[in-house]
């Protein structure tokens, strides 16, 4: 495998954020990311994106009567 | 509808099967809502689909085999009540994408407004001001295809081979589909911020031609 250029690295960003690479591409990104001021700045945002729209996107439980009218259902 | 199609149950029904199937439901309920409240943009609507998820899931408990994947089960599950139920018939929705934005889109905005620059940290900033209602209604305004496999990667958590398998589509399409939507959903969340008047001046930098 040859070593990745910034472009590359920036390309491959979801992929290493979602964790769906193999391990030695993953430590190379790692790597470059730690040392790269181009690169780290842009993933570390992504990271806090991603992160965010997962909080945002929280729910309360499912409402009590829902949940009653649902397990009532399968007494039937 | 509802309930009397619970008579057409093949298997005797016993109390434990109705106890095992209580747990697992127990267990996976909340995130199964969340999931229908963000796929059909709606209460009432979220509250019928997971009703007739958790329905069909009850009809066809009988081929769950215990130790497997539950909650991979239950979505496969609801995922084909709203496709068959919610979701309009286009198939692949001509998308109109936006070429020119790229994976960093927001990333860039921010560094290139004055405004938030002025503020010690921008990207904190913007990323602190956005509330619930701005993400959520940025994913809600993504194209279905989009909307879709968003929704099972980055609130769900499902994997790309997992949402595949959810959505009977190849790796590859689930890709270039979540990838396009985190990009549109960046375009829409800039929107918001500068509608709600976080930001003053989206001007483009000297030289980028602007849009
Ligand atoms: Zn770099």
């Amino acid at each position: 495998m040859t070593e990745l250029d910034c472009e590359q690295v920036l390309q491959l960003v979801w992929q290493f954020l979602d964790g769906e690479m193999d391990d030695t591409r993953y430590l190379e990104i790692q790597a470059h990311i730690a040392a790269c001021a181009e690169c780290g700045p842009r993933y570390q945002f992504q990271r806090r994106l991603l992160a965010l729209v997962e909080l945002k996107c929280r729910e309360g439980p499912v409402p009590t009567e829902l949940k009653r009218r649902l397990f009532r259902l399968l007494e039937e | 509808m509802g309930a009397t199609v619970l008579a057409s149950q093949t298997a005797p029904v016993t109390a434990d099967d109705r106890e095992r199937f209580q747990a697992l439901a127990e267990e996976h309920l909340d995130s199964l809502f969340r999931a229908a409240l963000r796929l059909t943009r709606n209460r009432t609507r979220a509250e019928d689909l997971l009703q007739e998820t958790f329905l069909r899931a009850w009809r066809s408990f009988h081929t769950f085999k215990p130790g497997t994947n539950a909650r991979a089960w239950l979505y496969k599950i609801l995922m084909n009540a709203y496709i068959d139920g919610y979701r309009k018939a286009t198939r692949e929705p001509e998308i109109v994408d936006h070429e020119d934005v790229d994976e960093f889109y927001l990333y860039t905005k921010v560094q290139e407004s004055d405004d938030f620059r002025r503020a010690g940290d921008p990207e904190e900033v913007l990323l602190a001001r956005l509330m619930d209602a701005d993400v959520k209604g940025a994913l809600d305004s993504l194209p279905d295809a989009f909307r879709e496999v968003v929704i099972l990667a980055d609130i769900e958590g499902f994997s790309y081979k997992e949402i595949a398998d959810l959505l009977r589509i190849p790796i590859g399409t689930v890709m270039s589909r979540l990838h396009r939507g985190r990009r549109q959903l960046q375009v829409k969340l800039w929107e918001y911020a500068k509608r709600a008047h976080y930001v003053n001046a989206d001007k483009p930098p000297a030289g980028s031609g602007g849009r």
